[in-house]
């Protein structure tokens, strides 16, 4: 899920930037700094949005950086276990398939996979059912469940499940074409 | 697995700082994203360049995975939902999957029915209908 949050950073700034446009220099250092970012806590930060609040910036003995507490507003992106959402089919193989929704990776193992679909190898590896009314394939989209989420320093990995009711394949992009 | 380990947004458990925040449906998203990416595009002539790539993902997500497209529309779908004392959370998550049925809402949303609300199925039912209203005049 997309959240609006207010997040807080201390930012260190290099004396050669102090003068008038040094509000500016900070947003510009803040951006380059956090965007794109991503932690366990707040998930990845897609894009900020506005600075609420630059506080009296601190002088580092010894350095001459200083330091500045900023506050922003930022857009971020946020997996949670139990949350359904909707993603992008990316890459299927015997083991189960990958999606995307957004920055996250989401994995589904063939266990969490629906018994009466079957891995189908070829040049598009796909799961079908037994009649071949249903299949999944690289660019189909999903409706899924996270179950699990594992966290690193610098990304979330999510495992999820499509084996529930009103979970599954939305749309088919074979069967459009 | 995750720090918090009893997290499970089935029972809304998602964490004080993110139960209190204001959560965006896809389409809200992709209209902030829209207008970011174009405030670019004026500074310079190649925006690829200048987004990250957890920008440029989630961009492309929002706007495959968006239910409504015009502003009005997505402004009265937040409307409509905001009535019916629903979390940030669940808001969101109706408005992102739009359910057709009532059993179809609460197996997306199964918190709807706890934390001693009393949402009965026809008022469920009246928003799941109100929302596909909007889409059909959008």
């Amino acid at each position: 899920m997309f959240f609006h949050i207010v997040l807080e950073r201390n930012m260190q700034l290099h004396p050669r930037h102090f003068g008038p446009n040094l509000r500016d220099k900070l947003v510009a250092k803040l951006m380059k700094d956090v965007e794109g970012t991503c932690s366990g806590r707040h998930g990845f930060v897609v894009a900020i949005t506005g600075v609420d609040n630059i506080g009296k910036g601190l002088i580092r003995d010894g350095t001459g950086f200083v330091t500045f507490p900023v506050k922003y507003q930022c857009v971020v992106f946020r997996p949670f276990k139990g949350e359904i959402l909707e993603a992008v089919v990316t890459m299927v193989n015997k083991m189960g398939f990958f999606a995307e929704a957004g920055p996250v990776q989401i994995f589904v193992s063939n266990h969490l996979i629906p018994d009466d679909m079957e891995f189908q190898s070829g040049d598009m590896p796909n799961y079908t059912t037994s009649d071949g009314s249903v299949k999944i394939q690289k660019d189909s989209e999903v409706r899924l469940k996270i179950i699990g989420t594992r966290v690193d320093a610098t990304e979330i990995f999510c495992i999820g499940t499509i084996k529930d009711d009103f979970l599954g394949v939305i749309n088919d992009p074979g069967a459009a074409a | 697995m995750s720090g918090e380990e009893d997290e499970n947004a089935a029972e809304l458990k998602i964490g004080d700082e993110f139960l209190k925040a204001k959560c965006l449906m896809n389409c809200e998203v992709s209209l902030i994203l829209d207008r970011r990416y174009e405030q670019l595009q004026q500074m310079s002539d190649d925006p690829t360049n200048q987004v990250s790539q957890v920008f440029e993902k989630s961009l492309q997500y929002v706007k495959r995975f968006s239910r409504y497209k015009n502003p009005d529309a997505v402004r009265q779908v937040r409307e409509i939902l905001s009535r019916h004392k629903l979390a940030e959370f669940e808001l969101c998550v109706l408005g992102n999957l739009c359910p057709e049925t009532v059993e179809e809402a609460l197996a997306m949303v199964p918190s709807i029915k706890t934390r001693g609300r009393t949402h009965e199925d026809e008022e469920i039912d009246k928003m799941l209908n109100d929302l596909s209203l909007i889409k059909k005049f959008e």
